[in-house]
C-alpha cells in the first residue's frame, strides 16, 4: 500500500506556543486511520496545518508524491483533500443547497455537473433534499452535521479529514454518522482521517489510529491492538 | 416560467411609470430629490456588498465619492476633458481605492474596521478643504461639465433625471446578479461562517477585498454623478455624516436586498422633506424612528414585504390543502 499522505515531523506554532512538536503519520490510498486525543492535544491544529490553513514552521507534508507543505488552502482543496471542521461549520443564514454549493466553489463545475454532485449528496442524506431550500440554520444538530460532511464530498476529494464530527450529537445519531463515514469511506474507496474525542467509536471503525498528547504523538498503531491495550483503556476507555 | 413572465410583465409597468416621471412631478424640487435618490441608491448597492452582505463596517462612502467626484470634476474643468472620460478615471479611482484602502483595512475587525474608514473619509475632506489649487477648497470647483450624448445635454433636473435612471438601472441589474452569484454567496459566508470558509479552500481576504472594490467603484461612479448634477462640488458635503447616512438607508431599507436598498434610500431623503414642519425636532423623530425600526425590523423595511408575503402565501396554500382534502372526501 503506497502512502498517499505523509506527514514528517511537522512543528506548529501559534505565535511562540508550539501547538504540534515533530508530529508524523502517514495514510495509505485505501486506508482508514484516526487520530485520538484530549481537548487542546493539537488535534485541530494537525489538520489545519495538512490543509495549509495555518503552516507549519518545520517539517514537510507529501501528498501523492507533492510536496503541498507551503500550499495555500484553495489549492490543497483543489489538489483532492477535503477538511470538515469542528462544531457544524455550515453557514446557518444560507439555504442547504447553496450551503451544499460553497462546498464546490475551488472548483469549476458545469451547471450539469454542479446538479450531479448534488443529486449525489441527496442520496447520501435523503433528509436534505426535503430541506433544501430551508435555512441551513433551522436543521437539527444532527442534520447540520451531515450537511457539513457532504458540503466536505463536494469538491469530489480524493482524501478527506472529518474533525470531531460526533462532537455535541445525541448517541444514536452519532452511530449513525460513524456508519455513513464508514460507507462514504467503503464505496466511495477513499482514505479518510477521523479526528475524535470518541476514541471508542474511532478505534472500532478505524484500522490504525495515533494518540497525540500535548502536541506529540505518543502511541501509534493498529486499532484492534490499541483496544486492548492497557494504557488506551485506562486513559482513553474509561478503565 | 408563469412567475418570471409577471415578474417581467411588473418591472417592464414600473419601468415605463419611471419613464414619465418628470412629466407627473413638473417642479424642479421633485425632480432633485428623485435624482438624489437615484443617485444614493447606487451608493447603497455598493454599501450592500461589503456591510451587508460581507458584514464589514464602511464608513469611507463619503470619501470614495469625494474622490470620484473630484477626479472628474477636476479632469473636466482643469483639463477640458469630456465628463464620460471623467467617468472611466473615476472608476480606475475607485477601484485603487478598494485595493489600497481595503488591503490593510480589512485585515481588521469590527471598529477598528469602522474607525480606519471612517478616518479615510476625514483624511479626504481634511485634504480637499486645504489643498485649494487643485480643489478650490470650500470654495469648491463650479461650472462642472454636464454629461452629454450626441450634442444633448443633461443640464437641467428634468433631463438629468435619464441620465441617473440609466446608471441606476444599470447598477440595480448589476447588483441583483451579483448578489444572486457565487460571489454573492461568498460574501454571505464571510458574515455568516468566517471559520468554515478557510476549511472549503476559500480566502476570505480576497473575498472581503472583492466586496470592496465592488462598493468603491459604485461609490465613485455616484460621486461623478452627483457633482455633474449640481454642477459644483465643495469640501463640506462630504462629512462623516454622510457616511453614516448611508448606513443608515442601508439598514433602515434591508441589509441583503436590493429593493430594500431603494427603499432605504428613499426613507432617508424623503423623511427630512417630509417632517419639514417639525422644524428642530425633526432629527429627534428622524433617529426615533430608524431606532424603531432597527428594533423591530432589523432586517429592514423590506422584511414587512416579506412578511406580508409569506402570510399571503402560507393562507393560500392552506386554502389548497383544505381544498385537497374536501376533494377527496
Amino acid at each position: 500500500m503506497s502512502d498517499m499522505l505523509k506527514v514528517d515531523k511537522i512543528s506548529t506554532y501559534y505565535g511562540k506556543v508550539q501547538a504540534l512538536h515533530e508530529v508524523s503519520l502517514e495514510i495509505g490510498s485505501g486506508e482508514m486511520i484516526s487520530i485520538i486525543g484530549s481537548n487542546g492535544a493539537g488535534k485541530s491544529t494537525l489538520m489545519k496545518s495538512i490543509m495549509g490553513i495555518v503552516q507549519p514552521k518545520s517539517g514537510t507534508i507529501t501528498y501523492d508524491g507533492k510536496d503541498i507543505t507551503k500550499m495555500k488552502a484553495s489549492k490543497v482543496v483543489y489538489n483532492g483533500i477535503s477538511y470538515v471542521p469542528e462544531g457544524r461549520a455550515i453557514f446557518p443564514e444560507m439555504t442547504v443547497r447553496d450551503n451544499l454549493e460553497m462546498g464546490a466553489f475551488s472548483r469549476k463545475y458545469s451547471g450539469d455537473e454542479m446538479e450531479q454532485h448534488i443529486e449525489d449528496m441527496y442520496q447520501i442524506f435523503p433528509r436534505l433534499k426535503e430541506r433544501q431550500k430551508q435555512l441551513a440554520g433551522s436543521l437539527s444538530g444532527g442534520e447540520q452535521q451531515m450537511l457539513a460532511v457532504c458540503r466536505g464530498l463536494m469538491s469530489d476529494p480524493r482524501l478527506i479529514m472529518f474533525d470531531e464530527p460526533s462532537l455535541g450529537l445525541a448517541p444514536v445519531i452519532v452511530e449513525e454518522m460513524f456508519k455513513v463515514i464508514l460507507e462514504i469511506h467503503q464505496a466511495r474507496n477513499i482514505p479518510v482521517i477521523l479526528v475524535e474525542q470518541n476514541a471508542f467509536m474511532a478505534l472500532k471503525i478505524s484500522d490504525r489510529c495515533y494518540v497525540l498528547e500535548n502536541g506529540v504523538i505518543t502511541l501509534s498503531g493498529k486499532s484492534e491492538e490499541l483496544l486492548e491495550s492497557d494504557e488506551i483503556r485506562k486513559s482513553y476507555l474509561g478503565g | 416560467m408563469k412567475t418570471n413572465k409577471k415578474t417581467l410583465g411588473m418591472f417592464a409597468v414600473i419601468f415605463v411609470i419611471l419613464l414619465f416621471v418628470p412629466l407627473i412631478f413638473r417642479s424642479n424640487y421633485y425632480m432633485t430629490i428623485i435624482c438624489q435618490i437615484l443617485i444614493y441608491s447606487i451608493v447603497v448597492f455598493g454599501m450592500n456588498f461589503i456591510t451587508g452582505m460581507t458584514g464589514q463596517m464602511n464608513l469611507a462612502s463619503a470619501g470614495i465619492m469625494a474622490c470620484g467626484g473630484y477626479t472628474m470634476a477636476i479632469l473636466g474643468t482643469k483639463f477640458g476633458l469630456s465628463p464620460w472620460i471623467g467617468l472611466v478615471a473615476a472608476i480606475a479611482v475607485g477601484y485603487l481605492i478598494g485595493q489600497l484602502l481595503g488591503y490593510p483595512s480589512l485585515k481588521l475587525k469590527g471598529t477598528y474596521l469602522a474607525l480606519t474608514t471612517l478616518a479615510f473619509t476625514e483624511v479626504v475632506r481634511l485634504l480637499a478643504t486645504n489643498m485649494v489649487e487643485l480643489t478650490g477648497g470650500t470654495q469648491g470647483i463650479k461650472n462642472i461639465p454636464c454629461f452629454s450624448i450626441f450634442g444633448f445635454k443633461f443640464d437641467s433636473s428634468f433631463k438629468f433625471y435619464y441620465l441617473a435612471l440609466a446608471f441606476f438601472i444599470v447598477a440595480m441589474l448589476a447588483s441583483l446578479r451579483i448578489v444572486k452569484s457565487k460571489w454573492g454567496r461568498e460574501f454571505l459566508a464571510v458574515r455568516d461562517n468566517i471559520e468554515a470558509i478557510d476549511s472549503l479552500g476559500l480566502d476570505v481576504k480576497r473575498i472581503k477585498l472583492r466586496a470592496f472594490t465592488l462598493a468603491a467603484i459604485f461609490t465613485a461612479v455616484a460621486g461623478v454623478l452627483y457633482v455633474s448634477f449640481y454642477q459644483y462640488m465643495n469640501s463640506a458635503t462630504y462629512t462623516t455624516g454622510l457616511s453614516f447616512n448611508f448606513v443608515i438607508m442601508l439598514l433602515l431599507g434591508g441589509i441583503g436586498s436590493v429593493y430594500g436598498n431603494v427603499i432605504g434610500a428613499i426613507l432617508v431623503i424623503l423623511l427630512p422633506e417630509l417632517l419639514r414642519f417639525l422644524g428642530d425636532f425633526y432629527q429627534m423623530f428622524f433617529y426615533l424612528l430608524a431606532l424603531l425600526c432597527a428594533m423591530f425590523f432589523p432586517k429592514g423595511v423590506i422584511s414587512i414585504v416579506e412578511k406580508i408575503r409569506n402570510v399571503v402565501l402560507s393562507d393560500r396554500k392552506k386554502a389548497v390543502a383544505a381544498g385537497g382534502k374536501s376533494g377527496k372526501e
